[in-house]
């Protein structure tokens, strides 16, 4: 996945506001955290900007096999060792007496769980590394035994 | 390093150090005898540098064999970070267990862990069927 | 099964931490989703695709037959071996230990070539030892020593040892926690541990102890092998500053003289700190043989039996060690209940047992069964048996079957043995 800079490149750089963001750029990094889709940004719809409009559509485009967090998980590594689930923190604060202490999910609020032996995501906008106020959040990766979880 | 006494591949010696692998446990739950359990075991990891000094191909087998017994297993290159020449790597199973002595030395205990073994190209001779 | 927020939970066999937080979705006789149990336990309670047939010399019989066949070749036998049980229930492996009174049996386990010495210092009181509860809620500092629980337990560290946040350790495991890995070679679980991983030299354990103890007592280590001194001194220090401390006791390393240095290693480290042992028990209920088999006898393995006017004298010692009754051919029959000697003892042992009449009792084939007499299929005790066993640290866990299938427990199994005899 591109970042802000190279989204931001391929925006009309007018600040119009159109979008509801009060600069091209604010725009980039929403549509880089899915706050927004590119369609928000209506004069990318006009015909001078229709490379740019394809171009971004591919950018922001999730990797194939990824979900939209990018997060992949190498299901031919995973050990099922539950160690990303126990050490993910939004895990830990959705499910304080579950995952929190280590044992199954007792709710449905959970990112990472494990079934039939392999680690499975769902509930990914709950991730760290997406929405507004997103942090490059690693722990379910150094915490695994054989790097099967990656974000592309 | 000695040569071999008979007009074979030449020999080296190893250390074996046996392990646990994940991957392995859970084919001997589902088959003992299947391809699977096998290939996960017969199998003997080295160092890079001993594998090259050896002359023989990664995926290739070698004979692995001391005075308790011989196995032929597949060589592979080690995925650890720190050079260990010298010692070589084997998950426990039959094919390990074939080259541990009966010897306890009066404890009862076999030294399954650490093993002194000679290596040579098994040049082409196929894995070691165990159990069938 | 547990029930828990209306969840209900069964107990994973897969390996001595009997997680009991295990979830499944069963259609008919088949067990379609199974949640939370790791990748070993996933399969463990799968199944195995080559299921243990019931055969007598070579030819299916019904299980009637085969019963009253391996009754005839122990009541026939003059020495007869016992031998497996590790993933057995508590309630079949006491149906074994009263088979091996009546038969005047040898009975012996795996613990017999693994952590024996370090279960019975526990079991005597000598090691000090504590839950793995106690270590959820509140070891800061944890090692693992000549043990790779990523592989072998794969969610000790997620469930008890290192993740999960404990009574006393509400910040989770970046700060509350320090895991530690003492191997030979850098496993999964001391890549985990980054440079808390101190790798020694093969065939130094006893010297690095000591060395050890010398920091730890704050003399100057005495450095007989190749080493650098200043990571032993770091970890001295870790250790020192330990609030509740545990050794996780491997594979790696066990032999009596070895059990002397790792006890004289725990007494220094409680008296400069606070440190516990738990052993890295594999077969889901081998503690619980040694346990049933101590209440007994007194002894957790190497037993030999023989009826007597006051009831039963028992032999205890390395010569009725499952290694040495091989080594000397003291043994004419054996009964193998849920174990594979073939696989697990060193090839030139095990060459023995095919000279001798065999029965082999499991719910799979293995490659004991294929050179056994007869052979007599068992359920898969978790999923389609229930009973209790013994969890690595000592607890008590019970469980109930998963889905119910015709094939009869071990300890239904051993209980017409015995009435056959
Ligand atoms: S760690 Fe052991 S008991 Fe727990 S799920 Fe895995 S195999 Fe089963």
């Amino acid at each position: 996945m591109a970042n802000a800079m190279e989204i931001y490149q391929f925006l009309p750089k007018t600040n119009c506001k159109k979008c509801g963001k009060s600069t091209c750029m604010a725009f980039a990094v929403a549509l880089l955290s899915r706050e927004v889709t590119v369609e928000y940004c209506t004069p990318l719809k006009e015909t001078k900007f229709k490379k740019n409009y394809e171009k971004l559509l591919e950018i922001v485009a999730p990797v194939e096999g990824s979900t939209e967090t990018g997060l992949i998980v190498h299901e031919e590594k995973c050990f099922g060792c539950g160690n990303c689930v126990v050490a993910c923190p939004v895990n830990v604060a959705n499910d304080p007496q579950g995952v929190g202490i280590g044992r199954a999910p007792t709710n449905d609020k959970v990112i990472l769980q494990v079934e039939n032996g392999i680690v499975r995501a769902s509930n990914i906008q709950e991730c760290r590394r997406f929405g507004k106020n997103r942090i490059l959040c690693n722990l379910c990766i150094i915490t695994c035994p054989t790097e099967a979880i990656e974000f592309v | 390093m000695k040569l071999g006494k008979f007009l074979t591949a030449p020999e080296y010696r190893l250390m074996v150090v046996t392990y646990r692998d994940i991957f392995q446990s859970a084919a001997l739950e589902n088959s003992r005898f299947g391809e699977e359990y096998r290939k996960l075991s017969a199998v003997i990891r080295m160092d890079s540098k001993d594998i090259k000094k050896m002359g023989v191909t990664e995926g290739g087998t070698l004979v692995v064999k001391n005075s308790c017994g011989k196995v032929v297993v597949r060589v592979e290159k080690s995925a650890y970070d720190v050079p260990h020449q010298g010692v070589a790597y084997m998950p426990s199973s039959p094919w390990s267990n074939a080259l541990v002595s009966a010897d306890t030395g009066g404890t009862g205990v076999p030294k399954y862990k650490i093993i002194e073994v000679m290596v040579s190209d098994a040049r082409g001779e196929s894995i070691t069927i165990i159990g069938v | 099964m547990v029930s828990c927020l209306n969840k209900n939970y069964y107990v994973c066999t897969g390996c001595a931490l009997l997680c009991d937080d295990i979830e499944v979705e069963v259609s008919g006789d088949q067990i379609t989703t199974i949640k939370t149990a790791c990748r070993k336990g996933f399969s463990r309670i799968r199944g195995c695709i080559e299921p243990m047939p019931c055969i007598v010399n070579g030819k299916n019989v019904d299980i009637n037959t085969a019963i009253k066949d391996a009754a005839k070749i122990l009541k026939n036998a003059d020495k007869p071996l016992i031998f497996g049980l590790g993933n057995s229930t508590s309630e079949a492996q006491k149906q074994a230990i009263k088979l091996a009174k009546r038969i005047d049996a040898f009975i012996d386990d795996t613990s017999s070539f693994c952590q024996g010495p370090t279960l019975e210092a526990i079991l005597h009181g000598k090691i000090r030892t504590c839950t793995l509860d106690d270590v959820r809620n509140r070891a800061d500092v944890i090692v693992y020593w000549g043990a790779d629980p990523s592989n072998s337990h794969p969610r000790h560290l997620s469930r008890y040892s290192y993740f999960p946040r404990g009574e006393e350790r509400q910040r989770g495991w970046e700060e509350d926690r320090t895991a530690i890995v003492i191997d030979v070679r850098k496993s999964h679980t001391a890549k985990i541990c980054g440079d808390k991983f101190f790798q020694i030299p093969l065939h130094t354990d006893a010297f690095f102890i000591d060395a050890l103890i010398d920091a730890l007592s704050g003399k100057v280590p005495n450095m007989l092998f190749d080493y650098d001194i200043k990571n032993l001194l770091k970890l001295a220090n870790i250790l020192k500053k330990a609030q509740f401390g545990i050794i996780f006791e491997g594979f790696g390393i066990y032999n009596i003289e070895y059990m002397e240095t790792m006890a004289r290693l725990m007494g220094k480290l409680n008296e400069v700190s606070n440190f516990h042992l738990i052993p890295m028990v594999e077969h889901y209920n081998m503690r619980g043989f040694n346990q049933n088999l101590f209440e007994e006898t007194g002894f957790l393995n190497r037993v030999k039996f023989k009826k007597c006017e006051k009831g039963f004298d028992v032999k205890y010692g390395v010569d009725y060690s499952i290694m040495e009754v091989l080594n000397t051919k003291k043994i004419d029959a054996a009964l193998i209940i849920g174990s594979d000697p073939m696989s697990y003892l060193p090839r030139s042992a095990a060459e023995y047992l095919l000279e001798i009449p065999l029965v082999s009792v499991g719910p799979c084939e293995n490659f004991t069964s294929r050179v056994a007499k007869v052979t007599i299929p068992s359920a898969l005790s978790g999923v389609e048996c229930g009973g209790s066993a013994v969890r690595m640290d000592g607890v008590k866990v019970r469980f109930e079957p998963i889905i119910k299938r015709a094939r009869l427990s071990d300890e239904e199994i051993l209980k017409r043995i015995i009435e056959a005899i």
